[in-house]
């Protein structure tokens, strides 16, 4: 791949050695960020295109480059490429996986082969979106995909599916990674790297993968609904049925303004490590910084609702979202106020990075500043739905995000390559990029303001938008040069650029302490941190002169010479590939489901007998500073995530209860006594998981069997109850699609029990581990409390399900 | 002589800036002076030059003929107090990006270090000051202050508990892709374009026949979500005659782009006038193309979907009672002359993609006679 710097020991570099295999089988956070950053390469690149063909038709009114159709399907495209697999995957996949476990001196992430199941399922949900070009089917409603335009009824084609479909596949990727990188955070800092002692950059990757925990599962159910409309015949967005679709537009978005901060975070990190290291002093008010951070995160989840100022919710709705939205502006101003102050007064080096740094402090803020006036829903009012959004959001996620982006790939390069980038062709790009940017945005914000409506394929010559409409073009152009530029920058010097050396910038981080590029372990010896800037310090002493004494070293690891890194993977690949069949099985393939299905249970097993084949547990597995499993702090990330999955099928089930046109509803059809009986079964296995997990704890292998044998036989009692009253239910003529509560009752319970049964599968796989070495092993518990925190979790969803589902409705009845 | 003096006028120019430098600074003066003038004679530059492109763009902006469907040319109440919030934000947007700007220049000028990136020197000392950290967060806050109040205000305002007194109400109804107007009570039945009288609140109640679509005049000051299940509602009054374009906003489907409609809004003598003919029927045909256009229309599959008081009462498409009083057609993106209605007729997918009107093979001298029967529908 890249031609290794000779001062580096070639065997020694992450990038060495291994055909395709090695890289299909690769579990190297490393590695896996490459990959990421190829695939991401690769899109932005397609989305780039879809934005030139668009920028063509619109190059003068009533053009007829491309079709409605076409036009449609690009914009929905180039959206949805841009946001879930170029922004995003660069943030999530590309820069935080190479970087924060650098950063905070970790030799890879928590769950290096969950790390690579993210990245191919990604892949393949990106495969999936992108799949329908060859058949002239691309998606074509939107990247918002407003119900009810994309129901079967007004979107017939295969294109929604692949829609639907594809980005319920990458959301798992995503999610799986988020959960990934924040046990990392949380759980694999070197001794002494505090939370106040982190680089801003993982504060700021921290609280996105915070972030895509909360706001993924919205998003997903949303997907599930749709699909479900289309393919099961339910009507969870049908007007015809009471339902409304603006029940879409919630969920949507109650993902989306997170979403815009899942884009928007790892640009404030990258910002925040470019201006130190070039100007040579750290980082100004970092404690604000980092709360001003964290703070950014609580609000983005509380102001999806500005995005539906044009929807019709009331003034007092309209308000309370207008003022949580503007509440936005104060975190975001400190930080870009600290940034100029850490620029104050510092020796600027004027690199390509501090370059795009800085354009991106002024692009953003112009960004923000639009931002501001449709957060006024008066103002709103005007501009929604027209070019004036459209280049707000582009001051936002290109003129900020994808320059800061650009500034950090600059930035990081030579570590992840060992080799520097072209610094005059670097400038060139960066000039080329600002004038083709601003020329093709700026006025954008002209033709909303001259009434000039988005996402219309073509317009007519009398609106006075024509000249404006070509300069967008001419600078759009502009944007695809700078774009060659870089590809030829690094095609040059991928063989013979300058050799970076390990800190080409006279870096702070823990990063450019060691070569570049890196060893596959990172660390030879796990770094010891007495403050924030560890590596500055290192070099260039402390000002007062007093040296912070050292952490109190306890690390068994403290090197021990021999340092174990997990051996290569291919379930991984193979499990994803699993996940996609099943899932897109659902399309019309029976047989490729159940296939995928199968594939995907058996490497799920599969890789946990491969983990304890390979005899080492990963000797990094408990947290220094929490003293909890690495399993443990996934697990409960896990549920969090998980939570917010339930709470969006309650919230539908209560906004759609007592909106029936006619039909069963819970007062009519439900019955207590069975379920109160399996209800109370349920609660009684957790008590007797309690009991196993004592058993393992213990030793005991009869008694913890007994328990566990007890548990996944009250498991199933309760499964079996829910059949029969499923069951019950059908034969009196309630299917799925009958009526809003059928549909919202089935779905949530459904899932519900469809937890249980993974439950019960779980369970299962310990009783047969308990037979093998694996009981003798010293961390066993571990994986029993694993799935004892899992088991309850789903007995506390159903806690609040039943009393939301069965007892309301006793009490409703009464 | 004369340049020494201007050497020493641009070094005071410096010193006042730093004297007013509110940040702990330790920068010797003398070393890159004359590098920052270029730098600063450089940026002069190009600001002239952007200024000099952006002028005759901001130039024309002003003219609002030339944009008929501009948001700066509000002629109603609900669109006189959107601009007043809006050109209110304007003002304090351009304040934050010019004091933001100003930093970054001054930054650059001052700080810069291309000339000796190579010799670092020691690290440049630094501080911090918790009452700079409290001025930018209270700052920013009490601005955001003083643009919530009076726009929340506006919020309330435009969106009254109960509706205005007198107003003219008109049923929006949307489909992909046209308008229908209907006035209850009136009898009066429309499509793509509407007429108002000029200072009589009217309100339009919104409501959608398959997807969602929204429902924007600029001229008019804003925009509602027509949402299909959902009643909403836009109400405004208009101050000036005029005819004002009208656009759906919302991504609704294939032919989104050609779903716009007009409003006109007219003098209470006009509105009356057009109103006593709409409520009229239809002017007969009795004579020459027209009526044996007429026989076209009433024997071909027209019927199927278009209502013609009197004559018709399909309902799927627009109803084309006074088809030629209307100015435009086919989501209000055509002009209405005979040439235009002959094309849409013979084949209405090429002209609107997705139209639901199927092509009905009519040619010819029917043809012909049946755009002079539609035209005759004054």
């Amino acid at each position: 791949m890249v031609a290794l710097p000779k001062h580096i020991e070639a065997e020694e570099s992450y990038l060495h050695g291994g055909g395709i295999l090695s890289w299909l089988t690769t579990i190297d956070h490393k590695r896996i960020a490459v990959l990421y950053g190829v695939t991401v390469l690769f899109f932005f690149l397609a989305g780039g295109i879809e934005a030139l063909l668009m920028r063509i038709q619109l190059a003068r009114p009533d053009n007829t480059f491309l079709s409605a159709y076409l036009y449609n399907e690009m914009f929905t495209m180039h959206g949805t490429t841009m946001i879930f697999l170029v922004v995003m995957p660069a943030g999530l996949g590309f820069f935080a996986n190479f970087v924060v476990p650098l950063q905070i001196g970790a030799r890879d992430v928590a769950f290096p082969r969950l790390n690579a199941l993210s990245y191919w399922i990604f892949l393949f949900g990106a495969i999936v979106l992108n799949v329908g070009w060859l058949y002239n089917m691309a998606p074509d409603a939107g990247w918002f995909g407003y119900a009810n335009l994309t129901e079967s009824y007004y979107s017939p084609g295969l294109n929604i599916n692949l829609w639907t479909l594809g980005l319920l596949i990458s959301g798992v990727g995503s999610v799986l990674a988020g959960i990934n990188l924040l046990t990392t955070v949380i759980n694999m800092r070197a001794p002494g790297m505090t939370f106040m002692r982190l680089p801003l950059f993982v504060w700021s990757m921290m609280v996105m993968f915070v972030l895509i925990l909360v706001a993924f599962p919205p998003l997903t159910v949303g997907l599930i609904f749709l699909a479900m409309d289309r393919f099961f015949g339910t009507h969870f967005y049908r007007v015809v049925a009471g339902a409304t679709p603006l029940l879409w537009q919630h969920l949507f978005w109650l993902f989306g303004h997170p979403e815009v901060y899942i884009m928007a975070l790892p640009a404030f990190g990258i910002i925040s490590e470019i201006t130190p290291t070039f100007s040579r002093k750290p980082l100004y008010g970092y404690p604000a910084m980092a709360y001003s951070t964290a703070l950014i995160g609580f609000l983005s989840y509380g102001v999806w609702a500005h995005h539906m100022f044009a929807v019709g919710m009331g003034p007092a709705a309209d308000s309370a979202f207008a003022l949580t939205s503007m509440l936005i502006a104060i975190p975001t101003g400190i930080k870009i106020f600290s940034w100029i102050a850490t620029m104050w007064g510092g020796d600027l080096k004027m690199k390509t990075p501090l370059m795009y740094a800085i354009a991106f402090v002024i692009q953003f803020t112009m960004g923000g500043l639009s931002g501001i006036m449709h957060a006024q829903p008066p103002v709103d009012l005007q501009q929604t739905d027209s070019y004036f959004v459209v280049a707000h959001f582009h001051y936002v996620l290109f003129g900020g995000t994808a320059f800061a982006l650009l500034g950090g790939l600059y930035y990081w390069w030579p570590k992840i390559t060992g080799r520097l980038l072209n610094e005059k062709l670097g400038r060139l790009q960066f000039w080329t990029m600002v004038v083709g940017f601003n020329l093709t945005f700026f006025p954008m914000h002209l033709l909303g303001a001259e009434g000039m409506p988005r996402r219309i394929y073509r317009f007519s010559p009398h609106m006075g938008w024509d000249s404006v409409n070509l300069l967008c073009t001419i600078g759009a152009f502009i944007m695809a040069a700078s774009v060659a530029i870089l590809l030829i920058n690094i095609l040059l010097t991928m063989r013979d650029g300058e050799l970076a050396g390990p800190d080409p910038w006279d870096g702070r981080g823990l990063e450019w302490k060691i070569p570049s590029p890196p060893p596959a372990y990172n660390f030879s010896t796990i770094p010891i941190v007495r403050s924030r800037d560890q590596f500055w310090h290192d070099k260039y002493g402390y000002e007062s002169g007093v040296v912070p004494p050292a952490p109190l070293p306890a690390h068994e690891n403290e090197d021990s010479g021999h340092i174990h890194m997990p051996a290569p993977s291919i379930y991984p690949l193979l499990l994803a590939l699993g996940i996609t069949m099943a899932v897109v099985g659902m399309l019309d393939w029976l047989r490729v489901a159940l296939c995928g299905a199968a594939l995907t249970l058996f490497c799920a097993i599969a890789m946990a007998f491969e983990y304890r084949e390979a005899g080492s547990e990963n000797p990094e597995a408990v947290g220094i500073f929490t003293g909890l499993d690495n399993r443990k702090v996934g697990v409960w990330s896990f549920i969090a995530s998980e939570s917010l999955f339930f709470a969006s099928l309650i919230a539908t089930y209560l906004v759609y209860k007592g909106r029936d046109l006619g039909g069963p509803t819970a007062e009519t059809i439900l019955e207590m006594p069975l379920v109160i009986g399996t209800t109370f079964i349920l609660l009684m296995s957790s008590v007797t998981m309690v009991l196993a997990q004592e058993g393992y704890r213990r030793g005991d292998r009869t008694w913890g069997l007994r328990w566990l044998f007890l548990t996944i036989f009250f498991g199933s009692v309760f499964l079996a109850g829910q059949v029969f009253e499923f069951h019950t239910f059908y034969t009196e003529g309630m299917s799925l699609g009958t009526n809003l509560f059928s549909q919202t009752f089935y779905t949530m319970v459904g899932f519900h029990g469809a937890h249980v049964a993974i439950g019960v599968i779980i369970l299962l796989s310990l009783v047969g581990a308990s037979f093998t070495d694996w009981f003798k092993e010293r961390h066993r518990d571990i994986a029993v409390e694993c799935a004892a925190l899992y088991w309850h979790f789903v007995d506390i969803v159903w806690i609040v399900i039943f009393s939301i589902v069965y007892l309301m409705r006793s009490i409703a009845k009464a | 002589m004369a340049s020494h003096a201007a050497a020493s006028g641009r070094k005071g120019w410096r010193m006042s800036f730093c004297l007013s430098n509110p940040l702990p600074c330790a920068r010797a003066l003398s070393p890159r002076g004359r590098s920052m003038v270029n730098n600063l004679k450089s940026y002069l530059r190009r600001a002239e030059f952007a200024a000099l492109v952006a002028m005759p763009v901001l130039l024309a902006g002003c003219n609002p003929a030339d944009f008929p469907a501009s948001t700066f040319a509000p002629r109603s109440d609900l669109g006189h107090w959107v601009q007043g919030v809006y050109l209110e934000t304007i003002v304090w947007d351009s304040l934050i990006l010019a004091l933001i700007c100003g930093l970054i220049f001054l930054l650059l000028t001052r700080y810069s270090t291309r000339a000796r990136e190579d010799q670092p020197g020691p690290p440049p000392p630094h501080g911090e000051s918790i009452e700079l950290e409290i001025a930018w967060t209270a700052g920013p806050a009490l601005i955001l202050l003083f643009i919530a109040v009076p726009s929340l205000r506006i919020v309330f305002r435009s969106q009254p508990a109960t509706p205005p007194p007198h107003s003219l109400i008109i049923n929006v109804t949307a489909h992909q892709w046209w308008w229908q107007f209907d006035y209850p009570g009136l009898g009066v039945e429309t499509a793509d374009e509407v007429h108002i009288p000029v200072g009589r609140p009217a309100r339009f109640l919104l409501n959608s026949a398959d997807v969602i679509h929204s429902f924007w005049v600029p001229g008019m000051g804003g925009k509602r979500d027509v949402i299909p299940g959902h009643v909403n509602e836009l109400t405004f009054t208009p101050d000036t005659p005029g005819e004002y374009i009208g656009e759906c906003a919302e991504f609704c489907g294939l032919s989104h782009a050609n779903m716009k409609f007009r409003i006109f809004v007219q003098t209470p003598v006009d509105y009356a006038n057009w109103l006593a003919n709409q409520t009229s029927g239809p002017r007969n045909a009795n004579q020459g193309a027209a009526a044996a256009g007429e026989h076209v229309f009433l024997t071909s599959a027209c019927t199927t979907c278009h209502a013609i008081k009197g004559v018709s009462s399909g309902y799927i498409g627009p109803n084309l009672t006074h088809f030629g009083s209307r100015t435009t057609f086919a989501g209000s993106i055509y002009v209405n002359t005979p040439a235009n209605v002959a094309a849409w007729i013979e084949d209405p997918e090429a002209l609107k993609p997705g139209a639901q009107m199927p092509p009905l093979g009519l040619r010819g001298k029917e043809l012909d006679q049946l755009v002079a029967y539609l035209e005759s529908l004054k």
